[in-house]
């Protein structure tokens, strides 16, 4: 039974954890938003969004787990894109440090800091939540219930 | 268009990068998009031939051209930091120009930024098409 109203701003997909569909989904939302918002700029800010957090999900999803879960939802002037999926505890904790590291300073300084830092590293980027944060303009939040990790990038869109 | 040693152009997956030489300048111009999942596999290694080159050469400016390019994710991102770095280590050797186009989204947002990691030697060159 549906308990609760879906907005005609809602879509939500559900996936294996599969590189090659990240970049089909990052144009669909870009469309999907583009017709929704009628804002351009806005709609590839949230498609990029999405994609970075795809990314991530599809790098450290949890090997046993068959998929993982985009959402986005447009409310209260708000688009939340929220990707959800099983991961391991040690990449649970990176990402609280990681989430915790980014939000702590003014984020045009982190986002060089942090570009500074890669580059003299091998390995990941760990560029995309502070690209999601600076260049995007969203704002970020975790959650974590049992083994499921939720990221949320949340845009605040202009009042009507 | 030059295929000469060190100046070839690449092609891979989704993304096309056709380099040519033009006087003291290298033109480079991507197009496609950067959505690998390690596209330090291929740019690392393409963008160091490039670096080197250009100073075996003496060149004055290599300018990159992304205005064709759709998107370019966090790791296609990275790839340039590691070249600005390596450009910024060489002094005053050749001028990196980053063209970029002012209506597409992550140009403008990414672009200008990474030209901040070394103001001396890196310039954005925001366009209209």
């Amino acid at each position: 039974m549906i308990t609760e109203r879906i907005s005609s701003d809602y879509v939500e997909m559900r996936f294996g954890p599969r590189w090659t569909y990240i970049s089909c989904v990052r144009r669909f939302v870009a469309s999907f938003f583009m017709i929704g918002l009628s804002d351009k700029e806005r709609a590839e800010q949230i498609s990029m969004a999405a994609s970075e957090l795809l990314e991530n999900a599809v790098k450290y999803a949890s090997e046993e787990e068959g998929y993982l879960k985009i959402s986005i939802a447009k409310a209260n002037n708000e688009v939340d894109v929220c990707v959800k999926n099983k991961a391991e505890p040690h990449h649970i904790n990176t990402l609280r440090r990681e989430l915790a590291l980014i939000q702590a300073g003014q984020p045009e300084a982190v986002y060089l800091k942090k570009m500074e830092e890669a580059a003299m590293t091998e390995g990941q980027s760990r560029l995309g939540l502070i690209r999601i944060l600076f260049e995007a303009g969203a704002r970020l939040r975790l959650e974590v219930n049992d083994g499921e990790v939720s990221i949320h990038a949340i845009f605040k869109l202009e009042a009507a | 268009m030059s295929s000469e040693r060190g100046f070839v152009p690449l092609n891979v997956d989704t993304l096309s990068i056709v380099p040519r030489l033009d006087g003291d300048t290298l033109r480079v111009a991507m197009s496609g998009a950067v959505e690998m999942r390690d596209p330090g596999d291929v740019l690392n290694p393409y963008w160091t031939l490039i670096d080197e080159e250009a100073l075996r050469r003496n060149l004055k400016v290599v300018e990159l051209d992304v205005r064709d390019l759709n998107f370019m994710n966090s790791s296609g991102i990275l790839t340039l930091v590691r070249w600005i770095t390596r450009c910024k280590s060489h002094g005053n050797a050749y001028r990196l120009v980053l063209l970029y186009d002012r209506n597409v989204t992550w140009q403008r947002a990414s672009v200008p930024t990474l030209a901040k990691l070394a103001p001396n030697v890196v310039v954005s060159a925001g366009i209209d098409g």
